[in-house]
């Protein structure tokens, strides 16, 4: 299953945020959106997912879901969402709580999970005893749980330090590369999205329209730090992304 | 960098820092009391309080201690608890239940919300007469009484929690598709509880308070009538000896909440 | 003991005028502040007041009203009030335990022949066969508090028949006359203007009279705080005398009637100025002629009946079982009878 956005279009009020966004994300591929901040990245990203309802435009889901999918379009959030409440092993169960499964399947699947984000010992914590690294690996725990036809991640490091950043990073590298996803990966940060992105799709400033869509064909596993074909990239998008930063970093800020 | 010499005019940077974190500190509150009883017992002992001010501390645990041989303790508290307990049940569970309502329904919450403001600041004792004739002299009225003057508190602490739970927690939940049923019992009815539990402390410290109240009319045992007694007879050492028990009743009250908190809300730091 | 300005004031001009030899009214002016309800029962102050009974004495009188009787009991202990009237409370006399307050006269009493206080009994009680106190028997009898007088009244009366009674503190008169109107307690008893008033309407009907129980009842008296009885003699005579011929109008024009209806009339406007003053004369007349009981002549003390009720709080367990006679009444002011 791929997503297919056509000339998607939003306004807030009299503020237009999205202009006219057409997109393609591919199975199997992440799709990295940049663009500099108030662009309505995070809009676009909740209308792909059905949290907000565009003014104009659909998005449209492609094929057939896979084998034993609960819930195709699944999102990671930049804070987490866990419920406090709950042990690292409850925050999954309580997204399949609603889909009548077998008792044992369900602890299959947690175990599962658990094992692909290397939370096994840690299956009873509170949420409040995590570092940040292992809150956001138990979210993606609970979204590949639900066995997802699209991630939709929201700035899923942006809350972390940088270490755990680059240790994050690995681990999303390390369960692509065994059991490809696809996903929707919105980032301000130009590192992450050419360690992460098939494609960087990079977005003008308000309103959010594309400017430029950048293929990187390096296999992910091989995108170490410092990989000159990276830094071209980076550099690159960089130089498209300044002009429109900056301008964006001096608009006003209306109600 | 080689000199280490200071410079003619040199101090330690003064430290300006601490202070506005209170930090727990054992028996003092207690060594309050100890010493107020002391002085009060001194006073009227020496006689520059007059028996007429103040109650001799140790009368009043002499009538603390009659009451409890007699068996009058257990008489008057036994109604005094079933009262509070079925009143404020009734209060806090309607008001938990109307709560959430509020929270989650706009047309509810637009038409509630007014209600509720109005209700609140009304004195319930006012309405004391009113409710003897709408649920009879015995224990409805009283039952009425607490339950009213509870409800109020809960309503707006659970509607207040219900609208301070994280949102993105509920976005979470729509996003997996979860229904709206189970984001209600699993997301926002937790979420709230912090809220909740807080507001149920000040409503139970209100049912306290309205049980004198309730006890105005047509009690004949229970704590409440026990002090209105005492104050008609001017009756020190037994009005005193009944505000003890109230305020021991407090206490315990508000430590079982705690005990509550801890266990229902041990997911927090 | 309790010493205010007011005292103060007094005793100085007391031994100014002693320093100069005067005579009597030995304490010119002295202010006083006197404590009432707005009862007929309390007709001897206002007559007092109003014809000038209180000025003639030498007393400057200012009269403050009261709800109730057990908070004008506290305001003479607190010492903002110097003479108050009111029935024997359990309040007033663990007041005078406390070496606060004193008995000193004797203001309201039973007698044959005049028109006392009632038991009443609501319409539902009285269809349901209770036309007599006896058969009151473990019904609910409403009582403003435990150690108030309705509670003494409905405890004798009891005693007398042998039953028992529910006795349902319901703290204020209005609260005990809606709920017997709605028939949520059966029987009660109260002074015969508002007896005869509940009457008239059908909701409440009268089965009996206190004083066939209780009788010489000393329903209500006269009280001062301890100060005043033990070292302002002269000024507590000098309001005994006054409010003493305040009652003997009163009794002479309301309830020995021997004046004639003018007289009457007269005294009846002069008591409208503070009693019923929400209802035109011509509606309160009936209510206040209706209340006239006799109040006691020269205030004098009814020992047997002031022993007796302090004799029944204490079996009641309502005060110290200790307290002595004395210790709640100064009986050196007035006769005893």
């Amino acid at each position: 299953m791929y997503l297919s956005l056509r000339g998607l279009s939003h306004s807030y009020g009299t503020t237009e945020v999205l202009s006219d966004i057409s997109l393609t994300v591919p199975s199997g591929q992440i799709v990295c959106l940049v663009g500099p901040s108030g662009c309505g990245k995070s809009t676009l990203l909740r209308m792909v997912g059905g949290l907000e309802r565009p003014d104009r435009g659909e998005v449209l889901q492609v094929g057939a879901p896979p084998e034993g999918c609960l819930n195709p379009l699944t999102f990671v959030f930049q804070d987490f969402a866990l419920l406090p409440w709950r042990t690292v092993e409850g925050n999954i169960r309580v997204v399949l709580e609603d889909h009548r499964i077998r008792r044992e399947r369900a602890k299959e699947i947690v175990a599962d999970v658990l094992a692909r984000t290397r939370l096994t010992d840690f299956a009873r914590a509170l949420p409040r005893q995590l570092s940040g690294g292992m809150k956001q690996r138990v979210a993606i725990a609970r979204a590949l749980a639900v066995n997802p036809a699209v991630m939709l991640m929201d700035e899923p490091l942006s809350a972390l330090d940088a270490q755990t950043r680059e240790l994050l990073m690995d681990d999303l590298v390390s369960l692509w590369s065994r059991e490809p996803f696809t996903a929707l990966y919105v980032t301000h940060n130009l590192s992450e999205a050419v360690r992460l992105g098939h494609q960087v799709v990079v977005l003008s400033r308000r309103p959010g329209r594309i400017r430029e869509i950048v293929q990187i064909d390096t296999p992910l596993a091989e995108r170490g730090l410092g990989n000159p074909e990276l830094e071209r990239h980076q550099k690159h998008l960089w130089e498209v992304m300044r002009d429109e930063a900056r301008a964006a970093d001096e608009e006003l800020l209306d109600d | 960098m080689t000199e280490v010499t200071m410079p003619e005019k040199s101090r330690a940077v003064p430290f300006r820092g601490g202070g506005f974190r209170p930090r727990p500190v054992r028996f003092v509150g207690l060594g309050v009391f100890v010493v107020l009883i002391a002085l009060v017992e001194w006073g009227t002992r020496a006689g520059w309080i007059s028996a007429l001010t103040l109650p001799r501390p140790s009368d009043v645990l002499a009538t603390f201690g009659e009451l409890y041989r007699s068996g009058a303790l257990w008489e008057h508290l036994s109604v005094s608890l079933v009262r509070l307990s079925v009143g404020s049940a009734i209060g806090v569970s309607a008001g938990v239940g109307i709560g959430i309502l509020i929270g989650l329904f706009s047309l509810i919450r637009a038409g509630l919300v007014p209600l509720v403001a109005a209700l609140f600041p009304i004195p319930k004792i006012a309405l004391l007469p009113l409710f003897v004739i709408w649920f009879g002299i015995d224990e409805g009225s009283k039952y009425a009484l607490i339950a009213l003057g509870t409800f109020t508190p809960t309503v707006v602490a659970t509607y207040g929690a219900v609208d301070n739970v994280d949102r993105t927690l509920i976005r979470m939940g729509q996003s997996f598709g979860l229904s709206w049923l189970s984001i209600v019992r699993k997301i926002v009815l937790p979420g709230a509880m912090p809220g909740i539990l807080s507001g149920l402390r000040i409503s139970l410290a209100i049912g306290i308070i309205l049980l004198v109240a309730a006890e105005m009319l047509g009690a004949t045992h229970g704590v409440g009538s026990y002090i209105l007694q005492a104050g008609s007879l001017y009756d020190l050492e037994r009005l005193f000896a009944g505000v003890t028990i109230l305020s021991v009743l407090g206490v315990t009250v508000s430590g079982l909440i705690g005990l509550v908190e801890k266990r229902v809300l041990n997911w927090r730091a | 003991m309790l010493m205010n300005r007011r005292h103060a004031l007094a005793a100085m001009g007391g031994a100014a005028a002693a320093a100069t030899g005067l005579a009597a009214p030995a304490i010119a002016n002295t202010p006083l502040v006197v404590g009432a309800l707005r009862l007929t029962s309390h007709a001897g102050s206002y007559v007092a007041l109003d014809r000038g009974y209180f000025a003639d004495a030498g007393l400057n009188v200012e009269l403050r009203f009261f709800d109730a009787a057990q908070p004008m009991a506290v305001a003479i202990a607190s010492g903002d009030v110097d003479f108050g009237i009111t029935a024997m409370t359990g309040a007033l006399i663990s007041l005078a335990d406390r070496g606060a307050v004193k008995v000193i006269g004797g203001a309201l009493q039973e007698e044959p022949g005049i028109t006392g206080q009632k038991y009443l009994v609501s319409d539902a009680a009285f269809q349901d066969g209770v036309t007599t106190p006896a058969a009151l028997a473990g019904r609910r009898f409403a009582i403003s508090q435990a150690g108030s007088s309705f509670h003494y009244m409905g405890s004798k009366m009891a005693k007398a028949e042998g039953i028992d009674l529910e006795f349902i503190p319901l703290q204020s008169v209005g609260n005990i006359i809606s709920s017997l109107r709605s028939g949520q307690v059966d029987g009660w008893s109260i002074v015969p203007h508002i007896a005869l008033a509940l009457a008239g309407s059908g909701d409440v009907h009268i089965v009996g009279d206190v004083a066939d129980y209780i009788p010489d009842y000393q329903v209500t008296t006269v009280f001062t705080s301890s100060g005043n009885a033990a070292n302002e003699r002269a000024m507590t005579e000098s309001f005994l005398s006054a409010f003493s011929r305040g009652v003997a109008d009163f009794n002479a024009s309301m309830v020995d009637a021997t004046e004639g209806d003018a007289a009457r009339d007269e005294m009846v406007r002069l008591i409208h100025q503070y009693v019923y003053t929400d209802r035109e004369y011509e509606k309160a007349a009936p209510s206040i002629i209706n209340g006239a009981m006799r109040l006691t002549p020269n205030a004098a003390l009814n020992v047997a009946s002031l022993k007796d009720q302090l004799d029944w709080f204490k079996a009641e367990d309502l005060v110290d079982q200790d307290i002595a006679f004395e210790t709640v009444v100064d009986s050196s002011y007035v006769e005893s009878v």
